[in-house]
């Protein structure tokens, strides 16, 4: 009975943590809010691969894409950028990691704040989160 | 098997709003994503070697229409020249094998092996 329970708790830990299966991707976006004026880029997927590589052990950055998005709380008006996306695998147990989630949320809370963002997107598993409150707690 | 992940949590978690469920497994974004795969997950083994995916324990011989095994080997060429990424075209099926298998949800799986016989 111990055994098979052990087992069984063995086949759990497994499927919760062990393999990267599960996709983040973040926009690192090119220019502010207003779409007009620059961000410094480079420095935040520098600083966005950098602190995947720390908190989920790795990621990648491809080239710039053609982005919009379309500002609702401004009439709607459509930003049009350039953005970075950052791919990165990782576990399930690491995502639902509390520590590991507030770390990712409040860098991508310092981006959207020094940034001067409308709202930082982030694609994990197969579900898109929107973070647009900035402020520090 | 698909891991079921809690969102919510995952939204507390990150100070973030869940804005709706996303699919990204097919076309461009998803070559992108094997590539990434690719090199997030193949290591060279501490013996030497040809570099693998460490979790890759089993073999098996598949058999194959010599039409995917071409089509396998074109990707994994252009794949090379273009990334300057090494994968063999046998690797290249396992990771796709691998991908179509996971995307398989319960009821996908259920509606396969069909209602059970009396």
């Amino acid at each position: 009975m111990a055994k098979r329970r052990r087992k069984a708790a063995r086949k759990q830990s497994l499927l919760k943590g062990g393999r990267k299966s599960v996709l983040i991707v973040l926009f690192v976006p090119s220019v502010e809010r207003d779409g007009t004026t620059p961000i410094d880029q480079a420095r935040w997927v520098d600083a966005a691969l950098e602190m995947f590589g720390r908190v989920f052990g790795g990621a990648t950055a491809y080239p710039k894409a053609q982005g919009i998005w379309r500002d609702d709380e401004r009439d709607g008006i459509l930003v049009k950028d350039e953005p970075i996306v950052v791919h990165c695998y990782t576990t399930p147990a690491d995502i639902e990691d509390s520590g590991k989630l507030a770390e990712l949320g409040r860098f991508c809370r310092m981006m959207g704040r020094d940034g001067r963002q409308g709202e930082v997107g982030l694609v994990i598993g197969d579900e898109y989160f929107g973070i647009r409150e900035f402020t520090e707690e | 098997m698909k891991s079921r992940l809690d969102m919510n949590k995952i939204a507390r978690g990150l100070g973030a709003v869940r804005r709706g469920s996303v699919s990204a497994s097919s076309g461009y974004f998803g070559a992108r994503q094997l590539l990434a795969e690719i090199q997030t997950r193949f290591r060279v083994p501490a013996g030497g070697g040809r570099a693998t995916d460490p979790g890759w324990t089993e073999r098996r011989l598949v058999p194959l229409a010599p039409r995917t095994l071409k089509r396998l080997e074109a990707i994994t060429r252009g794949v090379k020249a273009r990334r300057g990424l090494n994968v063999e075209p046998m690797q290249l099926a396992a990771l796709l094998l691998e991908k179509t298998t996971e995307q398989l949800n319960e009821d996908e799986v259920a509606d396969l092996v069909g209602p059970v016989q009396a």
